[in-house]
């Protein structure tokens, strides 16, 4: 057996894991289970650990006047058709800022990281100024711009961090026999980043997909996305926990299950590259 | 690399340079544009009233950032906010890695299970955050009531709602520097481990000679980006308590957010605004230093 992994004894380290399980799944499981209680009993003050499920919380979001519907449409629109610009743009530039020597390349890479680190609060404001100049409030594209500030820089570093793991010698080959650089990247290259491509489409599609900050400022009443849905209820007075419940559940759900299907590349993705 | 010992020529990196083209172009135009309109507006006065209107102001609004002692209160607060949570992940964080290391069997799906706070929408946090403390019927406000700790409305009090925003980004974002910290823990020598077992080392001399410095490269990895994100972020509060009760819980992009959209003073909101992106450049500048000596050290 492994010697560095015998280390305080075992009742200590169940507990302490446990505890750390309990603090990280406790809120998660409350929701979902929540979200099938019926309100009488989620508003009960005493929690309730059994009860009788019902789905009306899901069936009232998705067929009364207020339908849920064009929230997740709007949030699958936008999020999908920025995710999919950052990864084709973020693709071919990632390929193109590992492979080159030019003077000045770390201050180039410098820049592209600092537009992704920049504070949203302070991304918003001139970005609402923009908008509304170019009359760009409350439409998809202004939402696919906005997520495109952060999600294509993101997608580039990325990209760069995957493609200098994969050694130019590939490409060299297929030049020397004969190909272009673009049929040695697309016919030799391409194929063998399909993990790094899926890993940066699901992150940028999460991160997309999660925003608020922006989706607050610039939407409208024709481009509100799911996380606005959940915090117009919010914010009413008398709260409709079970809805509320429900809407998190489906806003979360997804997202957590594609996450962990990426979660092999998830630390490079993270931390865009920087640990090996 | 061994192919061109000469100097790169033009033409050579052309398909390069092609490559990235689109991106950078659509990078420069979504990102320059905003900030150098964002400088300008720092040193108007922008109004709305009917249609756009600049009327230039000189130093006025940098001058009121620098002597505003509401600005200066929402540093200070955005500065505990920032040190307690970036402090407890990183410390949860790294036990959390460490336990999970030490596993034998199932560390796969443990960790899984420890993650999937990250991936939950900050807004739906917030939310959820308000549903296990709200005083009537929220599961943690009765565990604390219960058990005699707490019986207040703990997002409505001065203190407790403190506690609250920064315990809901500590449980949002400890898994990340979890995992961070776990592939550091790849790292570790074996055998240097193995050494100091035989000669009678206990478990803590272990992890402060051995374990600890050969993943401080990586600690400070994760502590960088999640310096970087705190700052970044500010949905869960914007959702919980939106600064209050009392201005308690004002981080610097609440403030921000307020003196643009609740006030409308755009001018004087993008000044802070350049104070909080000085800030972050100044960890990004970090950042980059720390992974250029990571692959000098490689």
């Amino acid at each position: 057996m492994n010697t560095s992994k015998r280390w305080l004894p075992l009742t200590f380290k169940i507990a302490l894991l446990t505890l750390l399980l309990l603090w990280t799944l406790i809120p998660i499981v409350w929701m979902v289970l929540s979200s099938f209680k019926p309100n009488d009993i989620i508003t009960a003050s005493t929690p309730h650990v059994f009860f009788t499920p019902t789905l009306e919380h899901y069936t009232s979001l998705f067929s009364s006047g207020n339908s849920l519907w064009p929230y997740l449409l709007n949030s699958l629109f936008i999020a999908g058709v920025s995710t999919l610009i950052a990864v084709v743009l973020g693709c071919m530039a990632g390929f193109g800022l590992s492979r080159i020597r030019i003077k000045g390349k770390q201050h180039l890479a410098f820049w592209i990281i600092s537009t992704r680190m920049a504070p949203i609060a302070a991304v918003i404001v001139p970005l609402y100024l923009l908008f509304r100049y170019l009359y760009l409030l409350d439409t998809h594209v202004g939402l696919i711009v906005a997520y495109l500030s952060f999600n294509l820089p993101f997608a580039i570093w990325l990209m760069t961090a995957f493609f200098d793991d994969l050694p130019p010698d590939l490409e060299e080959a297929a030049m020397i026999d004969g190909a272009t650089k673009l049929q040695a990247f697309r016919y030799v290259v391409l194929p063998l980043m399909t993990p790094g491509l899926v890993t940066t489409a699901i992150l940028c599609f999460i991160f997309a997909w999660n925003d608020y900050a922006f989706a607050q400022t610039f939407s409208g009443p024709s481009t509100q996305t799911i996380p606005i849905a959940a915090a117009q209820l919010l914010t009413q007075t008398g709260i409709d926990w079970g809805k509320l419940l429900a809407i998190g559940t489906i806003v979360v759900c997804p997202m957590a299950i594609a996450g962990l299907l990426v979660k092999r590349w998830l630390v490079k993705g993270l931390t865009l590259g920087a640990v090996k | 690399m061994a192919l061109t010992t000469g100097k790169p020529s033009a033409q050579r990196q052309g398909f390069e340079l092609a490559m990235m083209s689109p991106a950078l172009f659509l990078l420069a135009l979504i990102t320059l544009v905003p900030f150098f309109s964002i400088i300008w507006m720092s040193f108007n006065d922008v109004s709305l009233m009917g249609g756009l209107a600049f009327e230039f102001s000189g130093l006025e609004n940098w001058k009121r950032v620098f002597t505003d002692p509401d600005i200066r209160s929402s540093w200070l607060i955005s500065l505990v906010y920032f040190l307690a949570t970036v402090g407890l992940e990183m410390v949860i964080g790294t036990v959390m890695a460490l336990l999970v290391y030490s596993l034998t069997r199932g560390s796969n799906i443990i960790i899984s299970m420890l993650l999937i706070p990250m991936f939950i929408a900050p807004v739906i946090v917030g939310l959820l955050g308000r549903f296990m403390l709200d005083p009537s019927h929220g599961l943690y406000a009765w565990l604390l009531n219960e058990s005699g700790l707490f019986d207040g409305n703990i997002l409505g009090s001065v203190g407790s709602a403190m506690v609250a925003v920064i315990l809901m980004d500590v449980w949002e974002w400890t898994p990340l520097v979890a995992l961070i910290v776990l592939a550091g823990l790849a790292s570790v020598p074996e055998d240097t481990l193995e050494a100091a077992e035989m000669d009678g080392a206990k478990y803590s001399q272990k992890l402060i000679y051995i374990i600890l410095p050969s993943i401080s490269n990586i600690l400070l990895v994760a502590l960088l980006i999640r310096a970087m994100d705190a700052i970044r972020f500010f949905a869960i509060i914007f959702i919980t308590t939106n600064g209050g009760p009392a201005d308690s819980t004002k981080i610097i992009p609440i403030r921000l957010y307020d003196i643009a959209f609740r006030f409308f003073d755009l001018g004087y909101a993008a000044a802070v605004g350049i104070t909080m992106l000085v800030f972050s450049i100044m960890v990004a500048t970090a950042f980059t230093k720390l992974l250029k000596r990571q692959e000098t050290s490689s």
